[in-house]
């Protein structure tokens, strides 16, 4: 079997809201009014969710993501960096991925630049960053950005994030969105020269591009197979573009997975919430996922003619639909390999995003399914005992001491701090507390 | 606007000419004798040539250009806001080599004629908004256009008989055509997302110097009557008349594919008004 690194991601949603059927425009996204939210249940539907991704650690899982979902209960989680900076605490080793700040709801790029070198930091730079656009429905939540610019500030608003990552600050940065005059970031990431980036995508030309001329890891959308194997396709031929084959840990392929102890019993668990988060949490209007300029003419062209869009209501999917254009892979652990194996292979995705809620199974429920999938799915797509990439080797480039020790030793620092005494003399700060160490340093010039 | 040019076979096409404006092919289509009436339309219906605009070409040599981002008029990078447009229409009467001008706004195109009456104040002789948008009115806001699918749009824009008016929506092939409104919308977008008003407008109309008159619908669904009304209050001298429907029909936000002989009749008194040389009975009735 080819090797896999496995993200567990799950949705958060708030569960105890109306069918769609029955809202004004059969969609949860934008409308639905907060009434419905009971802060009681939310805090324990959200502690559910942060537990789950958790014991993904325990599990063995590569990463943990978090996500943003704003305006309505498919995620309670409207930026996804807050989260990411608790898992960070909760957790030792596992990859943290991000997926991830909307860089067009910060007023400056220079803001998200400093939230992800800060939880890189926090995480003890084991930060992995997606950059999504944000899906249609985010327009009308996220504060009043437009749209019909979106693509060209949120560009730039990472050029702009890359050079305050990759050159020394400050630096001026006169753009056509941004000008800042001062950009100087503290703190600097750990990770060289910046942390990871995954980004999420429908599958526009430039989107493609600019993965592909950085190097970053392509996700897909929770999409059929057919959909996501055309987008890989294109991303692939773009990176050739660029002079190389994309590596298959630059693409990472979201699916629903649902592990049981029968194929039978995997889909008396799995079926009913499988509809439930088609019917209800990813049913948008079509005005509100393509709000102008989300996409280009062009895009929306080929989205329309080339197959990518479906007529039908995606809550109409029927279960047997869901699993055979691949959306969903639920079975037995026996059953759930063969089609990872079969979806992998075909795809050349390195990487999986495990959606292990399914938008809202109940905790005890995930577990069992995650258990089976750690310790019968994933053993099978990993090298012989079945490490995560973080036990083979520890991301944290000084998790201890005596690390932080070797370090100082191998690194002087450019500057110590420096205090000036009441006699005038200048000592270093580091030591001006021992008697007899109080060493007067050389006057300033 | 589009790549690819399918035939254009619906019923109110004609083929445009184009002028260029400072670099930008621009679409328009002109028709009628008598003084020049340049038309602005709104945030749709572009393509064709619309029984108004022949109701006025019987008294007018009636201009219709098509906004840059709209019908065959690219969108240029520079369009970013209102501004742009009032000099680009500055601009488009220059190469059509025209002086003056009356000045008609449906709409989106009623926002873009009173900002060129507030900067160009004597190039217009006459100004007339209908339907307009722009003005932030409290308590009383533009339904979300961002927001419509085809049978909302429908229903905001013209009420209950609606269907009655299919025809001047078809744009041939759908899929191009869903293409095509959806780049129209991006225009929009960028003139009016967010805010989707000018707090400006308040203090700038109050300059309009030209002769205005404001047209508004009985039961407009996408820009509530409290606005025409607001319009009228601001633009000194400025006249508030209701389009008439029929009984079973009030007037709605598309009036102009409601009633055009009547808004023609309108249009036309309001011009000839403002250029008798005992004009001013609008001023004087305030």
């Amino acid at each position: 079997m080819s090797e896999l690194e496995f993200y567990l991601f799950n949705f958060g949603s708030y569960p105890a809201v109306p069918h769609v059927d029955d809202t004004e425009r059969r969609s949860l996204y934008i409308d639905l009014p907060n009434e419905f939210y009971d802060p009681i249940r939310g805090q324990w539907y959200l502690d559910s969710y942060f537990d789950t991704l958790i014991f993904g650690e325990k599990l063995g899982f590569d990463g943990i993501c978090t996500t943003t979902q704003m305006g309505g209960p498919i995620g309670m989680t409207p930026s996804s960096m807050l989260p990411a900076a608790y898992l960070a605490a909760r957790t030792e080793r596992i990859r943290i991925v991000a997926l991830g700040p909307i860089l067009n709801t910060y007023l400056s790029p220079m803001r998200a630049a400093e939230d992800i070198a800060l939880l890189d930091n926090m995480s003890g730079g084991r930060l992995t960053v997606g950059l999504p656009m944000g899906h249609g429905q985010n327009w009308h939540a996220a504060g009043g950005m437009n749209p019909a610019y979106a693509r060209q500030r949120h560009w730039e608003a990472h050029d702009l994030m890359v050079k305050a990552f990759t050159e020394p600050g400050p630096f001026e940065w006169q753009g056509e969105y941004f000008h800042v005059p001062y950009a100087n970031l503290w703190p600097r990431p750990i990770q060289k020269p910046y942390p990871p980036v995954w980004i999420p995508a429908a599958g526009s030309r430039i989107t493609f591009e600019r993965c592909a001329r950085h190097h970053y890891t392509y996700q897909t959308l929770f999409s059929p197979r057919k959909a996501m194997l055309r987008n890989i396709k294109s991303f692939r031929e773009v990176t050739r573009q660029f002079g190389y084959e994309a590596d298959p840990k630059q693409v990472a392929a979201v699916l629903f997975i649902h592990v049981a102890e029968t194929d039978a019993q995997a889909r008396l668990e799995a079926e009913p919430h499988l509809r439930w988060v088609f019917q209800n949490m990813v049913r948008a209007n079509q005005y509100d996922a393509f709000p102008p300029g989300h996409f280009s003419p062009e895009s929306l062209r080929g989205f329309l003619k080339g197959g990518g869009y479906r007529d039908r209501d995606i809550g109409d999917l029927t279960y047997e639909e869901l699993v055979d254009e691949g959306w969903a892979l639920i079975g037995s652990p026996e059953t759930v390999s063969e089609q990872l194996q079969g979806l992998a292979d075909e795809l050349g995705a390195g990487r999986v995003v495990h959606i292990a809620d399914n938008g809202a199974m109940p905790n005890w429920m995930v577990r069992k399914s995650l258990t089976l999938m750690a310790e019968q799915v994933i053993p099978r797509f990993r090298a012989p005992g079945a490490r995560p990439v973080w036990a083979i080797e520890d991301p944290r480039p000084a998790p201890t001491h005596s690390q932080l020790g070797a370090h100082m030793g191998e690194h002087p620092a450019s500057a110590v701090p420096e205090v000036v005494m009441p006699d005038g003399e200048r000592v270093d700060l580091t030591t001006a507390h021992v008697a007899g160490a109080r060493d007067s340093l050389p006057a300033a010039p | 606007m589009m790549a690819e040019a399918a035939a254009s076979t619906w019923k109110h096409w004609t083929e445009p000419s184009f002028v260029d404006v400072d670099g930008l092919s621009s679409a328009y289509r002109r028709k009628g004798d008598g003084d020049v009436l340049l038309y602005l339309h709104g945030a749709g219906l572009t393509r064709a040539w619309l029984p108004l605009y022949d109701e006025l070409s019987h008294g007018f040599d009636v201009v219709v250009p098509e906004h840059p981002g709209f019908g065959d008029t690219a969108l240029p990078d520079w369009l970013t806001g209102i501004d742009d447009l009032v000099l680009h229409y500055d601009a488009l009467l220059d190469a059509l080599g025209l002086e003056h001008v009356h000045l008609v706004g449906h709409s989106l195109g009623g926002w873009i004629a009173s900002y060129l009456a507030i900067f160009y104040p004597h190039r217009f002789d006459s100004l007339t908004l209908i339907t307009p948008l722009g003005l932030r009115v409290p308590d009383a806001p533009m339904t979300d256009p961002f927001r419509l699918s085809p049978e909302l749009a429908l229903n905001t824009l013209l009420g209950e008989q609606s269907a009655n008016y299919l025809e001047y929506f078809d744009r041939g092939d759908e899929t191009e055509a869903m293409i095509h409104a959806y780049a129209e919308s991006i225009t929009f977008a960028r003139l009016l997302w967010n805010p989707r008003y000018d707090v400006k407008l308040d203090r700038r109309l109050t300059r309009i110097q030209t002769p205005t008159l404001v047209l508004a619908a009985e039961d407009d669904r996408l820009i509530p009557s409290a606005h025409p009304k607001r319009w009228a209050e601001l633009i000194p001298g400025s006249e508030l008349r209701v389009v008439a429907g029929t009984r079973d029909e009030p007037t709605g936000h598309l009036v102009i594919i409601q009633q055009p002989e009547a808004l023609a009749e309108l249009i036309g008194s309001h011009v000839h008004a403002s250029v008798a040389p005992s004009s001013g009975a609008e001023t004087a009735a305030r």
